[in-house]
Formats: C-alpha cells, sequence, structure tokens
C-alpha cells in the first residue's frame, strides 16, 4: 500500500515536471542540428518574470532552437538541480533567472564545469556566469527617485516602500534611491516599511501612513508597481491623490494603465521583451561559440503619461 | 481552577481592551474614528476567513487551504467582472460558488476517505494555487468593473463597504453557531466524534456543511481582496490561512475541537489587525510585529490550556 | 500483627472553603490488605493524593514506620515506599515492558559508573524484568511493547514497578474496573503474595464481592468524614452499604410492576466474523434481557451492530417484525433503538457541552423551529428530564464534565430517552457508579419496562444481572451458550456457561 503511494506520487512528480517543461519542438529550419536551451525561471507566477520567459520563447522559435523552460519556484535548491539535469541531458547552453545572489551560485560552477556556456538573465549571482544580460536594479530607483526630486522641486517629504527585505532587488533598489535622496538634502524620509511586494500589503501601509502624517506626504516611491497601485488606490479613497506623487518600477500592464489615466505618476520600464530576446541570442553565440557581449544591460526607461502610449500594446 | 478558565474566557477581551489602550497612549492617531474604520476595513478579510476556520476548528478539524481559495475565487470573480460584460451578479457567484466548490470538494474528501484534514487540505491548498495560476495563465486579471470595484472600495454613509459585508457576515456566523441545529451539531463533533455519531448526529453531513461554509467565506474574501486591489491575483492569499487561524485561536477557539466562539474569533482578527496598524503608525519595523505576534498566539494557547487543566 | 506500617492522623483538607476532608483516622498494618470505601464525593481520592504526597493536607500527619511524610513531594513518598498503580494506567505505549517498569531509574539498573553513567545497558534491565515478572508469576515478555499488552498485563507490569520501588504500600485504585473475571484472578493472587511479603494494599473499589474476597479490614467514609474501620469479616454486603450511604437500602432491585407484552425487537442467528456467532433472541415489552459473560464475550459487539455503529455479516435484525439493518445510528434512533455505551466518556457525552445541550443531542428536531432551535421548549424538555432522572447538577447549563459519574450516566440515559425509543440497550450502566446512584439507576431501568420498553442490560456484575433480569442470555467467546430464566439462573451456572 505505503510503495504503491509512493510510487503514484513519483508518477505524480513526473508529470507535474512534465507540464512545465514547455518544448519548443516545431520548425527547424532545415539541416543541421537543432540547439538545445534549458532555461530556469525564478518564479512563473511573478508577471514579468512569464514576460521574460514568453519573449525568450518568441526569439527561440524565430531562430529555430529548441527552448525547455522550467519553473524553479523561487527555490535556489531546485534551481540548482534543474541546471544539473540540464547538464545531464547535454544541452547546449543554459539560461538562468536565479532564484538568488549566493545560493545559485553552485550552479553555475556546475555549468562552467561541465564546459556548457551559462547565461544569466535579469539577476544576478556572486559567481561570474559565461555572460549578464539584465538591467541594473541600482538604476531603476536612480531613476524614479531622480523624477520624484524633479517634480517637488528638490524639497519635500518622502516615503519609501520596500520589497521583502533582504532580497537582491530590494537591497539595490534601496541603494539607489538613497543615493539620490542624500545628493538632494531638501528631501526628507519620512518613514520606510516593507510592503512584500504585495499590493493589497501595499495599501494598507499606505492606509496606515496617511492616518500618521496625513498632509505631510508629498511623494511616495514604491519598489514595485504593486504595491506602487496599492498606494494609488489608499491615496484615491482618502482623497490624497492629487496631492501626493507615487512612483513604482517595473511597467507592469496595470501600472502602465494607471501612468496612462494619471493615477500613477511614473513608473520605470524594465524591458522584458529585450531581456529575453537578448538572452536567447547570447546563449546561441556563446553554443556556436561566436563572439558574445559578457554583460548586456538593457537600459531602463522613465514612463510618464507623456511617452506612456510607447509602451502600451 | 475557575479563576483560569474564567480568564482564559475573557483574558481575550482584557488584553486587547488593555493593548488599544496602550496604543491610543502611546499614539494619538490611534484612536481616531478615521483610524478605527482603517483598521476594520483592513481586518475584514482575515475576520472572513477566520470565522471560516472557526467553524472547522470547532468540529476538530483544520483547513490549511484558505489563502489558495482566496486566489482562486478572486481570479474567478475577476474574470467576469470586466466593465460591460456581465452583470455583478455573475462574477458574484462565480466567486462563491468556486469557493463552496473547493470547500466541499474538501469536505467530500475528509469525509470518505478519513485523511485528516491537515493533510487533505494541504493538498487543495496546492491544488488550488496551481487551480489559481492555470485560470489566470500567471497574469493578474485587471480592468475591472466599477461596481465590481465598489465592494472593497466603497464607502456607504461613511463606513468601508468591507466593514458593513463583516458586520453582516459576523451576525450571520453567531446565529448559524449558536442558534442552529447545525451549529450545536458542530460543538457536538468537535467535543467527542464518536459520542456525537452514537447520539444519531450524521457526522460527515456536519463536516460537509463546515468545509463548504468554510470555502464560502473565504470566497467572500476573495472578492473582497480582489475587489479591494481592483485585480485578480494568482498569487493572493498567500499565508492568509495562518493569519485566521490565529485570529480563531487567539480568540479562545481550542485546536482540539470542541470549544470556540464567533466574538472571540472577531476579536482575535481585530487584535491582529490593531497591532500591526499600530506598530506601523509607531513606525516600527514588520520583523517586530511578527516576534508580538507569535508571542500573543503562544500566549492564548497557553491561557487556554490552563482554562482546560483541572 | 499488631505493628501498624501506615498511621494517618486527623487529616483535613479544604478546597475553596469546602471541607473535602475533615479529621480522618486511617491505620494500615504490615501485609493486610485494607479496603477503602466511599460513593464518589466521599474523599477517597483526595485522601489518596495526600498519602502520595500530591496533596499536602492543611492539618494532621501521615506516619509511615514512625516518620512524618505530611508534605513530602510524589517523587520522596514513591522512594520512601509508598506506589501507587492509578485507574488510568500511566504508561508508555512505544516502550517496553522492561523500560516502563524501569522509567526513570535507569541509572540505578544499568548499574555502571563514572563516565558510562549515562549509557544504557538495556540488556540488565530486561534481566532484571524478567526476574522481577517471573517472580511475580505472570507470563509478559520484559521485551514486548506495552501498547501490546492487555489491560490486565499493563496492570502486571504497573505492579511490579512498585515492587521494583521497594514498596511497602500499594495503593490500588479500581483496579478491576477494565479486566475480565479470570484475569481478577490471577491478581486476587498476586495480592495475596504480597500480602505475604509483608506488602500492605489499600484497595479501593466500588465491587461488593470483590472487597468481601479480598480485604481483611474496611475503613468507610461518607462526605470527607471518617465513619469507621471494621474487620472485613464483621461485615456483610447491607452492613457495608448502610455506613456508605448512611441510611438502610431495603431493596436494591425493584421488581416488576407489569406484565410483559408483546414481542418488539428479535434477533436471529446474527453473526459478525471473528466478533460473534448464531446469535438469536428476542425481547419483549416491558422485558429486561440480561447480557451475560466474560470480557470479550461479544457482548458489547452484538450491541454495537443492533446499533448500527458496526456492520454484521449475517443472520437477520427485526423490529415488530419488520427487518432492520441500520447502517448508522441515525437510522437505529429513527427506527425506535436506544444505546447507552459502556465507554461513557469515549461514546456517551460531551464534555465541554452543558447538560442541556448533551441531553437534547439526540432529539434535536423536536426543537426545530425552522433551521433554528427552539430554546424555550428545550429549556423546559430539559429542566423535566432533571426532575424525572434526579439528575444532581447545578443548572441546564452546566458542563456535565463537572457532574458525578452517576449523574453523567443519566444524562446519557436522558438523551437516550428524549428520542423516544421502545428498546433500550444499556452496557454497563452502573460501571464507576456508587452505590447510591446504582440503586437509583436500578429503579429507573425498572421503571422503564414497566412503561412498556424493552431493555437489554449488559453487565459484566452478576448479582446486577441475577437482581434485575427477567431472562438471562449468557456468551462465551462469541457464541450464545445459555438463555435461563429468572427463576432457575444461578450466580454458578451463569458463570458456568459464561467460561463454556
Amino acid at each position: 500500500m505505503r510503495y504503491n503511494a509512493i510510487f503514484a506520487a513519483l508518477i505524480a512528480a513526473t508529470l507535474l515536471a512534465g507540464c512545465n517543461q514547455s518544448s519548443n519542438k516545431e520548425s527547424a529550419d532545415g539541416g543541421g542540428k537543432k540547439l538545445v536551451i534549458g532555461a530556469t525561471m525564478l518564479s512563473m507566477q511573478n508577471e514579468f518574470i512569464v514576460n521574460v520567459s514568453d519573449a525568450m520563447e518568441a526569439k527561440a522559435k524565430e531562430m529555430g532552437v529548441e527552448l525547455i523552460t522550467v519553473d524553479a519556484e523561487r527555490s535556489a535548491l531546485k534551481q540548482v538541480e534543474q541546471v544539473e539535469s540540464f547538464i545531464g541531458q547535454g544541452v547546449d547552453a543554459i539560461i538562468m533567472n536565479p532564484c538568488e545572489v549566493e545560493a545559485s551560485s553552485p550552479a553555475i560552477k556546475l555549468a562552467m564545469d561541465a564546459k556548457i556556456p551559462i547565461i544569466n538573465v535579469n539577476s544576478e549571482t556572486s559567481a561570474k556566469p559565461t555572460a549578464f544580460v539584465g538591467s541594473d536594479d541600482t538604476e531603476s530607483a536612480r531613476i524614479a527617485m531622480r523624477y520624484i526630486a524633479e517634480k517637488l522641486g528638490g524639497k519635500g517629504n518622502v516615503l519609501m516602500m520596500h520589497g521583502f527585505m533582504g532580497q537582491a532587488a530590494q537591497i539595490r533598489r534601496d541603494n539607489g534611491a538613497k543615493e539620490i535622496l542624500k545628493a538632494n538634502p531638501g528631501l526628507k524620509l519620512l518613514a520606510e516599511q516593507t510592503g512584500e511586494w504585495d499590493r493589497a500589503k501595499g495599501m494598507s501601509l499606505t492606509e496606515n501612513w496617511i492616518q500618521s502624517y496625513g498632509d505631510k506626504i508629498n511623494a511616495i516611491f514604491a519598489q514595485n508597481d504593486e504595491m506602487g497601485m496599492g498606494a494609488v488606490k489608499a491615496l484615491e479613497a482618502a482623497g490624497l491623490k492629487g496631492k501626493v506623487l507615487v512612483v513604482s518600477v517595473d511597467a507592469i500592464p496595470d501600472a502602465l494603465q494607471a501612468v496612462k489615466k494619471g493615477t500613477l505618476d511614473a513608473t520605470v520600464f524594465q524591458n522584458a521583451k529585450e531581456q529575453g530576446g537578448k538572452a536567447i541570442e547570447t546563449a546561441v553565440k556563446a553554443a556556436k561559440k561566436e563572439a558574445f557581449e559578457k554583460d548586456v544591460l538593457i537600459p531602463f526607461q522613465l514612463v510618464t503619461k507623456e511617452n506612456v502610449g510607447n509602451f502600451l500594446k | 481552577m475557575n479563576r483560569f478558565s474564567k480568564f482564559g474566557q475573557y483574558g481575550i477581551f482584557l488584553a486587547f481592551a488593555l493593548i488599544c489602550l496602550v496604543l491610543a497612549l502611546s499614539t494619538p492617531k490611534f484612536f481616531t474614528i478615521s483610524n478605527l474604520l482603517i483598521i476594520g476595513n483592513q481586518v475584514s478579510i482575515n475576520a472572513l476567513l477566520a470565522f471560516g476556520v472557526t467553524f472547522v476548528i470547532i468540529t476538530g478539524g483544520i483547513d490549511l487551504s484558505l489563502g489558495s481559495m482566496v486566489a482562486v475565487t478572486g481570479v474567478a470573480a475577476a474574470s467576469f467582472a470586466h466593465p460591460d460584460t456581465y452583470p455583478l451578479v455573475v462574477p458574484l457567484l462565480v466567486g462563491l460558488g468556486a469557493g463552496s466548490a473547493m470547500g466541499a470538494f474538501n469536505g467530500l474528501v475528509i469525509t470518505k476517505s478519513k485523511v485528516p484534514p491537515f493533510i487533505v487540505t494541504l493538498g487543495t491548498m496546492t491544488i488550488g494555487r496551481g487551480l489559481a495560476l492555470i485560470l489566470s495563465k500567471g497574469r493578474p486579471v485587471s480592468n475591472l468593473s466599477d461596481e465590481f470595484n465598489f465592494i472593497g472600495g466603497g464607502n456607504i454613509a461613511g463606513i468601508p463597504f468591507p466593514i458593513i459585508i463583516l458586520l453582516i457576515a459576523f451576525a450571520v456566523c453567531s446565529v448559524v453557531l449558536n442558534k442552529t441545529i447545525l451549529g450545536r451539531y458542530m460543538y457536538a463533533v468537535g467535543g467527542n466524534e464518536p459520542a456525537a455519531r452514537a447520539s444519531g448526529i450524521r457526522v460527515s453531513r456536519v463536516k460537509m456543511w463546515v468545509y463548504t461554509i468554510c470555502g464560502l467565506l473565504s470566497a467572500l474574501g476573495g472578492i473582497l481582496l480582489t475587489s479591494r486591489i481592483t485585480t485578480g491575483q494568482p498569487n493572493a492569499g498567500a499565508g492568509f490561512e495562518l493569519d485566521a487561524i490565529a485570529a480563531a485561536i487567539i480568540g479562545g477557539t481550542s485546536t482540539s475541537g470542541g470549544t470556540g466562539t464567533m466574538t472571540g474569533t472577531l476579536i482575535g482578527a481585530l487584535l491582529i489587525g490593531v497591532i500591526s496598524n499600530s506598530l506601523d503608525l509607531l513606525n516600527v519595523t514588520s520583523y517586530y510585529q511578527q516576534v508580538v505576534m507569535g508571542v500573543i498566539i503562544i500566549g492564548a494557547v497557553v491561557l487556554d490550556g490552563v482554562g482546560k487543566k483541572d | 500483627m499488631s505493628d501498624y506500617i501506615l498511621r494517618v492522623k486527623g487529616i483535613s483538607k479544604s478546597f475553596s472553603g469546602v471541607k473535602a476532608l475533615d479529621n480522618i483516622h486511617f491505620d494500615l498494618k504490615k501485609g493486610e490488605v485494607h479496603a477503602l470505601m466511599g460513593e464518589n464525593g466521599a474523599g477517597k481520592s483526595t485522601f489518596m493524593k495526600i498519602l502520595i504526597g500530591l496533596v499536602v493536607p492543611d492539618s494532621g500527619e501521615v506516619l509511615l514506620e514512625g516518620e512524618n511524610l505530611s508534605g513530602s513531594h510524589v517523587t520522596e513518598t514513591l522512594k520512601k515506599g509508598i506506589s501507587m498503580i492509578h485507574q488510568e494506567i500511566l504508561i508508555i505505549p512505544e516502550l517496553t515492558v522492561a523500560q516502563n517498569i524501569f522509567l526513570g531509574r535507569e541509572r540505578e539498573v544499568s548499574g555502571k559508573g563514572g563516565i558510562l553513567s549515562g549509557w544504557l545497558n538495556d540488556s540488565e534491565i530486561n534481566r532484571q524484568a524478567a526476574a522481577l515478572l517471573d517472580r511475580m508469576g505472570v507470563n509478559i515478555a520484559p521485551k514486548a511493547k506495552m501498547k501490546h499488552l492487555s489491560v490486565a498485563q499493563m496492570q502486571m507490569v504497573e505492579i511490579a514497578k512498585a515492587i521494583s520501588n521497594n514498596a511497602k504500600v500499594i495503593i490500588m485504585d479500581e483496579p478491576t474496573s477494565a479486566i475480565s473475571e479470570k484475569e481478577v484472578a490471577t491478581l486476587f493472587q498476586i495480592i495475596r503474595d504480597l500480602k505475604a511479603q509483608g506488602v500492605s494494599i489499600i484497595y479501593i473499589s466500588h465491587k461488593m464481592d470483590e472487597i468481601f474476597q479480598i480485604s481483611d479490614t474496611i475503613t468507610v467514609l461518607r462526605d470527607g468524614k471518617y465513619i469507621g474501620t471494621k474487620r472485613a469479616a464483621e461485615l456483610d454486603q447491607n452492613a457495608l452499604i448502610a455506613m456508605m450511604v448512611g441510611r438502610e437500602i431495603d431493596q436494591m432491585f425493584p421488581e416488576a410492576t407489569q406484565p410483559v407484552g408483546h414481542e418488539l425487537l428479535s434477533v436471529k442467528n446474527l453473526g459478525r466474523a471473528g466478533k460473534f456467532a448464531n446469535i438469536t433472541f428476542n425481547v419483549k415489552s416491558g422485558e429486561i434481557l440480561g447480557l451475560a459473560g466474560l470480557m470479550g464475550a461479544g457482548r458489547t459487539e452484538i450491541a454495537r451492530a443492533i446499533f448500527g455503529l458496526d456492520h454484521w455479516d449475517e443472520g437477520e435484525i427485526s423490529i415488530k417484525q419488520t427487518p432492520i439493518r441500520a447502517r448508522t445510528p441515525r437510522e437505529a434512533i429513527d427506527r425506535g433503538i436506544g444505546y447507552v455505551s459502556e465507554d461513557r466518556k469515549g461514546l456517551g457525552f460531551i464534555p465541554r457541552m452543558s447538560v442541556k445541550d448533551n441531553i437534547t443531542l439526540s432529539s434535536m428536531n423536536n426543537h426545530r423551529k425552522g433551521g433554528f432551535i427552539n430554546t424555550h421548549s428545550e429549556q423546559s424538555v430539559t429542566e423535566q428530564m432533571i426532575a424525572d432522572l434526579k439528575i444532581k447538577t447545578a443548572g441546564t447549563g452546566q458542563h456535565v464534565t463537572y457532574l458525578s459519574g452517576g449523574n453523567q450516566q443519566k444524562v446519557v440515559i436522558g438523551r437516550v430517552l428524549l428520542a423516544s425509543p421502545e428498546i433500550i440497550m444499556l452496557d454497563e450502566p452502573t460501571r464507576g457508579v456508587d452505590v447510591g446512584a446504582k440503586f437509583e439507576i436500578y429503579k429507573l431501568i425498572r421503571s422503564l419496562a414497566d412503561r412498556g420498553m424493552a431493555i437489554i442490560m449488559i453487565s459484566s456484575e452478576l448479582p446486577e444481572i441475577l437482581g434485575l433480569s427477567d431472562r438471562i442470555l449468557v456468551l462465551s467467546k462469541g457464541k450464545q451458550t445459555a438463555l435461563l430464566s429468572k427463576a432457575e439462573a444461578t450466580q454458578e451456572l451463569i458463570m458456568r456457561y459464561a467460561v463454556a
């Protein structure tokens, strides 16, 4: 009985793993062996990552390579195991969207030892991969905070909403924002608190801030759009939206809509499409032993009401 | 012993009053109408889930799938709540229906398979998370109609609509628990299941009801959350089950079953809400909030244990 | 013989103003079995707790071989030589017999010193346990896990533990409440051996016949007061009951006042694999059918099958000539069957619910107003039942846990009665119930029969079976061995068929 159950669980696990792998077997453009690239993504529950993954998928199709995508579900351990199995399958290149700076690093070493090129996309690991494709999170916060400084004329009270404390993105965005605050002594950081990347939490936090600081708030910087959207909701409910500047990062569709409506003042566009596409391009070049750039930095772009049309599909 | 059990019963009210007093003294912003309304608003979703899980815990069970049900029902409702598509009742019925169905599924598996509720609902927790992602294809479902967004964001005479829903749900749940035969049977099943069965109670039927009601209330919470943040998010509600269970336990519901009140649970939910609100007001980092919450949960269970001793 | 090992002088103890014990004297001789008698609430358990050091008395002293023990902690009294075999046996099921016997004393037994003193020496522990059990003449493997033992065997292990502690005084609290007659005989043999070795036993039991069989001396407490100490030979059952209850009970078992009517329940060739087979009997309106037999004879299993708690494989059950196969208790209740379980805590009442909520639990449909509860009718029905059954409770809202055993039993009977049954099965209805309440339950059972119900009473107490039943069905190892009329039944005859 018990063995049956374990057996069933194993089969189920295998099936589930199978579901996760969206293979791309169509249209090999004639002749030659088709390249196989394995990709392990941080989390397919995150909209931005899904967008990157979709861009990779599209690019792979275009270039006629086979792409195997798996979801690490935010577990670095799982990610390392996935890279191990890619190596076992003998893929030609690996793309990793790292879960953690340190804990995902062993995967880099494994791939290097197996002489398979490994490309980090979107975020970094402490071990140096074959190539990095992504954007510098510090820069995104600088752009956002600079916009706030400019709009407030270098003077005013700012609140900052952090992501999950201790994650690479949170630390970088914190650093970038603080850099600009330092350069603008007229800006005062009234309070900072984590909203855990979550819209409902960001909303609650803003409601509580409104209680505490009321009219004194001039601007809110949220480290991602989800929390920023929550802040907008809370400010609207309190009738303060017109008075408080809200800026966040990521440019998810919801945020773009809000910028268009004028409820969110600005967001910072991180180019998922470019990141995904460039990652595939770099991986293919590395696999074919052609020349490639070691650090592909995709620039951020500030999105405001003026230019939002360029980003809306 | 009497002294302690009385304290166990009323201790939560005392503790709550005391904490509110301390907060009112430490920040003038705490005890204002607008802040109290905000707390009520923030507490509403957790309280709805906590009411549901109180029924379940009273019968001696547990439901870990609350958070996932919030996500599934939220996404399901949002999918039918785009402007100018369906009338408002459609997303509401879809959401509530999905929640009840998931709850009934929990009940069915628990009563038919005799697998402990902890394990069954651990399974549905994961299943639900997957369903939410499948339904939404991994992306938030946004662009919802104004009527739908009123549920979580609107006011009636200055009172946020979620608070009104909360109060109605509280009244209904209290009546179900105290004034109906079903409520009586819940206490009996949790107090001594074999004796309840021997008394002629159809235990499976009671459990089916309880898990279905829990699913329904989770759906209400899911709709409220979706409407409040104006998107159906597949990863919403993660960890909500723990807050809800904590509220029930702080409110004096015994995890061994057979005791618990809706009033206690409401106070438990308020206590959690008040603490997180006031620590934000005082600009204390959320790390400390978690420590405080943990201490309160253990304290509540210790009190409960003291009350039970002979 | 006049050397007292234990002397208790003028012990008093109050709990929050209520006197639980009032100036109690108790003298225990070396090598005697001294029974402590009294109804529930007489103060026996408080007295025992004082002896073993769980409760500190307000005044008075406990002298063990002349040494004042009052105020000593449990671990000290245990070391000094007072052990207690609790009614609910305290064991660790996953450990072995030997490990349980020497639990907490592994260091002494292992016999290693210095750096090795923290190491277990299991073979030594097993050897000593084997020797001990051997000396007691019981056949239990020291390496067996406790959870695989029967209740009686666990008790033997507890006694072995007491002996290994060099106990001079062993207190036994209701030691026969959960073991079979045959096992009782073994237990009594061990008690006699212990006596011969000079160990003194304080024996607590509700079972009169046992008391007279085993004890040398009897002390009676009533309402926390010392009533008297007599040699067992000087007393008979009635005199003892009079001491305990404080009045004479002229007739323990009430006679039938109504003639027996038509058949209500009939069971034909009922069988369940491994439990019972070929059971055939009927019960008529106004009749009490006694079900006698040893533990494990299948009596409870038959009742459970009729009530829909267990399934059955073959045969037929009919109520008034209509076949019934209840799959759940609800169906049985709806067809007019009531069952009062032997396992009052497990299958009887719901401890955290009030007297009212327990009593109406099987008949909530009578108080249905829409989906809501009609509290008024519920309240009045409960008050009526409390009066009818003379349930001693602080009110309808009192939690059942706080009632005495007899009153808890009445609450369960009340619940069954409110579902208006025609057939009632009572399984060990007076287990753990004190003498006064027993008598009331007997009267109640007879009056139910007189009101036209058919009663099946399962009991391990032969006097009860003989006194109350109109007919007696005797079972042995799942088979029915005799169906005796009241006139022909005797204690010896029943026992003969019960072991057949």
